[in-house]
């Protein structure tokens, strides 16, 4: 747990910070323009630049890829200026390396890109401006220093429009969550242009305005109050009158159910956020798992909220899902919390449920560290696997992946588990549906069923592991040869994977049983697979009533023959004779 | 990214349909008619839709 090594490439400036005193003398003489992307390439920038007002450290640095500076010096101005020759062209990367016990991933989102989306006119039409342009055309410190201009004539646009879910909540663009920030953002432009110019008239067209925070509703009122007007309908085009350069929006109006034309002198695009391009790298570094919107997976969305599935890695802010200021804040705090009390607890107490290897019966395959969803097994091919058992969560997808049986699960062992499917259907098997259920989520579906009296047949029997991916192929296999007419396998659901995603696993292996069940001749349909949330008590009580018309049609003869299909194989019926002999506590 | 066409069944009520899948999606499956998770990837040559 914790004890990363993190190679760190700490890039050049060019300009040491320690003697920059931010004169802007060097700035003055670059020759080199490029657009600034601090201002949205609203305005331009020097090759040697600060990159923003507030940047920290307050020093000048030298954007290489631009500066015509470099090997050779064909330039130079810049450091023939500088009267503290604080500017060096010979600074290079330097690769730094820290041992840390935590890591806080606060990588951020992206900004949804609206070209793609060619209705709205974003890159044909001058006038139709983004969220973030929007803010630098508003700001002070942006490049029309507050001056709100529209940028076709320079002309102070009196007529404005606001487009919101632009990237967000679409499902026919593959971008079906909600941005979260965009609708309170909207409603902050909209006072900030009533405040600044009283004149002005906005008009907002929206799907649904979420303003769900402290004071938000209150927010939203006073922009209503303040003249704004908020159509409920997105436009589904957008024209240009190309001798005003005005942009006539055609939207039906969804509250009053008409088609109305607006003129506006511009129009805003409320962009959504994305997860970052660099996530998949991250991810993959530090083993975290995604959700489908591509935003990392927190360990528990209500008990570990800001904890990655892996130990000791903690999220804040926007890379987890898209959230405003405040949130972010919060979030980084619970972060920091939660790592300060890690590295300060000196001693850390695990869970005693983790898996061992035996050497000896290792054959060295690989399996387990491929299945792994910790990347807890450390494996050289031709050496047997060790489990590092600080990182393991004990989901036992490695267990139920080991061929040669060599991974012990402990207090989930093979041995338990088959002693326990035995017990429960060694009478009257044929009335009874078997059950493997996680821990964490059906398991607890299935007790939210009973607490809430809800009915169903009383033909189920449940077997519960740590997770649906313990559950070895074996496993369901035993469950037939002792005569069940129906096994279910149940699990969390994708997102509520308290593994990253071993319940992936689970699905691969229904799938391979579906085809061995097919091709020894037994109906696949007796194995079922379900993903049951610890608040689906309703659905646990419903697959229980299907499951047991499913039971009630599977005839003698057809269980009979899935006891003799599935023999079991001599050499593991002797291994697991000879473990039972060994240990026998371990069989219960 | 690549997508291609693939076949399901639906081991709880029989339902056979096809969707889209993306390359290296990891999506959730569900019946579109009785909601059960309980979904075969089916081989393409083997077995012809209905």
């Amino acid at each position: 747990m914790g004890n990363f090594t993190v190679t760190i490439r700490k890039k050049a400036r060019y300009v040491d910070p320690g003697l920059c005193n931010v004169c802007g003398e060097c700035a003055k003489v670059c020759p080199v323009v490029t657009p600034d992307e601090y201002q949205m390439g609203l305005s331009s920038r020097r090759a040697i630049y600060i990159p923003f007002p507030q940047a920290v450290p307050s020093s000048y640095v030298l954007d290489m890829e631009h500066c015509l500076g470099n090997n050779p010096v064909a330039c130079g101005k810049c450091a023939e200026v500088c009267e503290k020759k604080a500017i060096s062209f010979d600074d290079r990367d330097q690769i730094i390396t820290r041992e840390v016990g935590t890591v806080v991933v606060a990588i951020g989102a992206e900004v949804y890109d609206p070209t793609e989306m060619d209705d709205y006119g974003y890159t044909r039409f001058e006038n139709v401006i983004t969220s973030m342009e929007f803010e630098r055309l508003i700001c002070a410190g942006g490049p029309t220093e507050g001056h709100f201009v529209r940028p076709s004539d320079q002309q102070r646009p009196k007529r404005i429009g606001f487009v919101q879910c632009v990237g967000s909540r679409n499902p026919r663009m593959g971008r079906p969550w909600c941005s979260n920030i965009c609708c309170m953002n909207t409603v902050k432009d909209t006072l900030l242009l009533a405040d600044h110019y009283p004149d002005t008239r906005s008009v907002v067209f929206y799907q649904d305005i979420r303003a769900f925070g402290k004071s938000f509703e209150d927010m939203y009122q006073r922009s209503k109050e303040a003249g704004v007007r908020y159509v409920r309908g997105l436009p589904g085009e957008i024209h240009e009158d190309p001798r005003t350069r005005h942009l006539v929006v055609t939207v039906e109006n969804t509250t009053s159910g008409k088609l109305e034309r607006h003129e506006l002198d511009m129009v805003v695009l409320s962009v959504g956020l994305q997860p970052p391009a660099d996530l998949r790298k991250i991810s993959s570094l530090l083993t975290l798992s995604k959700t489908s919107d591509g935003f990392f997976m927190e360990a528990h969305p209500k008990l570990r909220p800001v904890d990655a599935p892996t130990r000791g890695v903690y999220f804040a802010g926007t890379c987890e899902s898209p959230k405003d200021i405040k949130d972010s804040v919060c979030q980084a705090g619970a972060a920091s919390s939660r790592a300060g009390a890690l590295l300060n607890a000196g001693k850390v107490t695990i869970e005693a449920i983790t898996s061992r290897i035996d050497a000896v019966a290792c054959t060295s395959c690989g399996v387990c560290v491929r299945v792994c969803p910790f990347g807890a097994i450390q494996w050289t091919k031709g050496t047997p696997a060790v489990v590092v058992e600080a990182m393991c969560a004990g989901c036992g997808s490695c267990a139920a992946q080991c061929k040669p049986g060599a991974i012990t699960m402990r207090h989930f062992t093979d041995q338990q588990i088959l002693a326990q499917t035995r017990a429960v259907l060694a009478e009257r098997p044929e009335e009874k549906v078997f059950v493997f259920a996680c821990n964490w989520c059906s398991y607890a579906g299935a007790d939210m069923a009973g607490i809430s009296r809800m009915q169903y047949p009383a033909s189920n029997r449940v077997v519960r592991t740590m997770c649906s991916a313990r559950v070895s192929e074996e496993m369901v296999l035993e469950a037939f040869r002792c005569g069940a007419p129906v096994v279910l396998v149940s699990g969390c659901h994708y997102a509520d994977c308290h593994y990253i995603n071993a319940n992936r696993q689970t699905v691969k292996r229904v799938q391979s049983l579906w085809a061995k069940l097919e091709k020894a001749g037994v109906r696949p349909e007796r194995l079922q697979l379900e993903w049951v949330s610890a608040a689906e008590g309703q659905k646990f009580a419903k697959v229980m009533r299907q499951l047991d018309e499913l039971r009630r049609t599977v005839t003698p003869e057809e269980i009979e023959h899935a006891r003799k299909a599935f023999k079991p194989k001599v050499r593991r019926a002797a291994a697991e004779a000879a473990a039972a002999a060994a240990d026998p506590g371990t069989a219960t | 990214m690549t997508a291609t066409l693939e076949r399901f069944r639906c081991m709880a009520c029989g339902h056979e349909y096809q969707e889209v899948v993306e390359e290296g999606e990891d999506k959730e499956r569900t019946c579109p008619k009785c909601r059960s998770n309980s979904i075969r990837k089916l081989k393409k040559a083997t077995e012809p839709a209905e």
